[in-house]
């Protein structure tokens, strides 16, 4: 099958004050048309750099940003700022950001809202607009009448819908979703996953999802990528994933869930997750795994292809 | 032994619109009834907006009680005057969502633990001390010599939320109430915070309510798990019996919204109800979550239902089983 989105050697460090911090550190991932990548791991590892460095959204301090994006086969780090405004970033690519719930702007209706990237990225007329954003609205399980109301007079999850309309206006391949679920209630989240995997059905949808919560993540993957400390130590199916994972960070990580429905001892990792300025030497993970031996203090491990299409970057493999 | 007791508890905040306009009540907590035994841990479950904070506050009487009645180790303390609540401020303490907020910024981590000591008037200072070490041993804080003089920006979220279990333990209270104590903590730190908590509840026989909107950890943290819903509990029973046997059809809702990570989950769509949680301040009348449930009744419209143990320690307030 061909790949939709390649990303290959990614980085993105930021300058500050304290120094650089290596927030996307060399990270490779590949993502199929149809399918739902999860992106998990401690807050602090990376997960939204990297989403902003595939969509190109860098702040004003971005010091390194480099390595190789193919969408459809193409280069679009090659891309000037134009370009990829007009033929990328929305149309093909777009993002539901974390803390939708502050994200939409009080004063405007959010038909308006939902409006907008069709008016600036593909030129259309207001009417026009109107006209996909009505459609829109309804996709995600809206009445069109709440396209003339403003975002306080919607509740937690049906503003959460209007950010997820703004999302597929555009109709993309691809919609970064960055913990669109993490400021609301447990059978809300679960109404807004339903919605989630009937629109990827729909469309054939890709979607890249951010997301801390293992569990919930799990509604939606199709494969998971684990990230620490800026870099990707584990990339597996759901079924190997979620069953039987292999790099000691994510098998501490699945202990640490706690289950309804069976029963398990849970785990925790000590210790917290290393500084992005000064990271430890050799393997990242090494001053908190159960499994560390000399080497993983002295060498990066590479990432290798332990079975087909399942990737761990530790030296036990 | 019965430690809390609280009957028909009830706190409606007064809300005015306009200058001239009617007063409104919004009824955060609305007749609510329940015992806690000493050395019990109950897990207290809601969505936002359901109460649960403003019960466990109006509990420490933090805020003040619309009605009913709170009685703690058989005294009624309801609508004791304030300045006679210091033998009740240091038996019953609070643990706070947000340990960023809760702690002072310019105190160091040893002011921090030593102001509940000076205002319950432990006057010698060499005991205050060996107090705070104490405390700050009991949450592994160490070396205590380290951390002490530490303020709370120099230390992690996790190593903060310790600090402020430490200041709750520090007076030997005999019941704690944690509101969210871990929901602003990364995943694997939670667990680490709740196995201490419980595992300090556990040793001091301290009775233990954890409020959270988690279903998914009460079960490793607390023997009773009581569900509120928009003001009301709705459901109270032994931790297992309620996950096994949900009978509200709001637990049954809640539980089977929660996933456990199985690759499984991405090929269903989950059964839950639509909509959201009403209003407070105009509830639905008879059963308050009539409108959103899939076994709704004419009488749920109506009328509604009282609580009842249907099986022993298992109360539910649904007319399915009245």
């Amino acid at each position: 099958m061909k790949k939709l989105l390649d990303v290959k050697n990614l980085y993105l460090y930021f300058a500050t004050r304290k120094g650089i911090v290596k927030a996307v550190d060399n990270v490779s991932l590949s993502l199929n048309k149809g399918e739902t990548l999860a992106l998990v791991g401690e807050s602090g590892c990376g997960k939204s750099s990297l989403a902003k460095a595939i969509i190109r959204l860098l702040p004003r301090n971005t010091h390194t940003y480099k390595g190789e994006v193919y969408l459809n086969g193409e280069n679009i780090m090659e891309y000037g700022e134009k370009k990829f405004r007009k033929e990328v970033r929305w149309k093909k690519i777009s993002m539901v950001f974390q803390g939708a719930l502050n994200s939409l702007n009080p004063i405007l209706k959010v038909g308006f809202q939902i409006a907008e990237p069709l008016i600036i990225h593909e030129n259309m007329s207001k009417e026009g607009a109107y006209k996909r954003v009505k459609e829109a609205v309804k996709l995600v399980g809206l009445h069109e009448a709440f396209i003339d109301r403003y975002p306080f007079e919607l509740s937690g999850g049906m503003r959460q819908r209007v950010v997820i309309a703004m999302a597929l206006v555009t109709r993309p391949n691809i919609v970064i979703l960055d913990e669109p679920t993490s400021a609301l209630d447990v059978i809300t989240q679960a109404n807004i996953m339903n919605l989630l995997k009937r629109l990827k059905a729909e469309f054939n949808l890709s979607y890249i999802y951010i997301t801390h919560d293992i569990a919930v993540s799990s509604e939606l993957a199709d494969k998971v990528a684990v990230m620490y400390a800026g870099k990707i130590v584990e990339i597996a199916s759901s079924e190997i994933f979620y069953r039987n994972p292999s790099h000691p960070y994510a098998k501490k990580l699945m202990a640490s869930v706690p289950t309804l429905r069976s029963e398990k001892k849970l785990d925790f990792i000590p210790g917290a997750p290393p500084s992005l300025i000064n990271p430890p030497r050799g393997c990242r993970f090494h001053p908190r795994c159960p499994n560390a031996m000399p080497i993983c203090r002295r060498e990066e491990p590479k990432m290798k292809e332990v079975e087909p299409e399942h990737f761990v970057k530790c030296w036990l493999y | 032994m019965v430690l809390l007791k609280v009957i028909n508890l009830k706190k409606w905040f007064s809300m005015k619109k306009g200058i001239f306009g009617t007063t409104y009540y919004l009824r955060a907590v609305d007749n609510v009834s329940f015992e806690l035994r000493s050395g019990e841990a109950v897990s207290l479950v809601g969505e936002s907006g359901s109460g649960k904070t403003t019960l466990g506050r109006t509990i420490l009487r933090l805020i003040e009680p619309t009605d009913g009645k709170i009685i703690f180790d058989g005294k009624d303390i309801t609508h004791t005057r304030v300045e006679e609540l210091k033998w009740y401020r240091r038996s019953a303490s609070l643990i706070q969502q947000d340990p960023f907020g809760s702690l002072p910024p310019f105190y160091t981590i040893y002011k921090i633990l030593e102001e509940p000591l000076i205002i319950h008037k432990i006057k010698d200072k060499n005991k205050r001390r060996e107090l705070i070490y104490r405390a700050l041993r009991e949450v592994r804080l160490t070396p205590v010599e380290d951390f002490a003089p530490k303020y709370p920006h120099m230390i992690s979220g996790g190593q903060m939320q310790r600090v402020a279990i430490a200041r709750a333990l520090i007076l030997r209270p005999k019941l704690i109430i944690a509101d969210e104590p871990v929901s602003m903590l990364d995943a694997s730190v939670r667990i680490e915070i709740l196995t201490l908590l419980r595992e300090l509840q556990k040793t001091r026989g301290i009775s233990f309510i954890y409020i959270t909107h988690d279903l998914s950890t009460t079960k490793y943290f607390s023997e009773k798990i009581f569900i509120m819903y928009a003001g009301q509990l709705v459901e109270m029973a032994n931790t297992d019996q309620l996950i096994k046997n949900p009978l509200h059809p709001y637990t049954q809702a809640l539980l089977s919204a929660i996933p456990d990570p199985d690759p499984e989950n991405r090929k269903k769509i989950r059964k839950v109800p639509p909509g959201e949680p009403p209003s407070l301040i105009n509830p639905p009348r008879g059963c308050r979550f009539h409108p959103r449930c899939p076994n709704a009744m004419p009488i749920c419209r109506r009328e509604e239902p009282k609580m009842k143990e249907v099986e022993p320690e298992h109360f539910v307030k649904c007319w399915l089983y009245a």
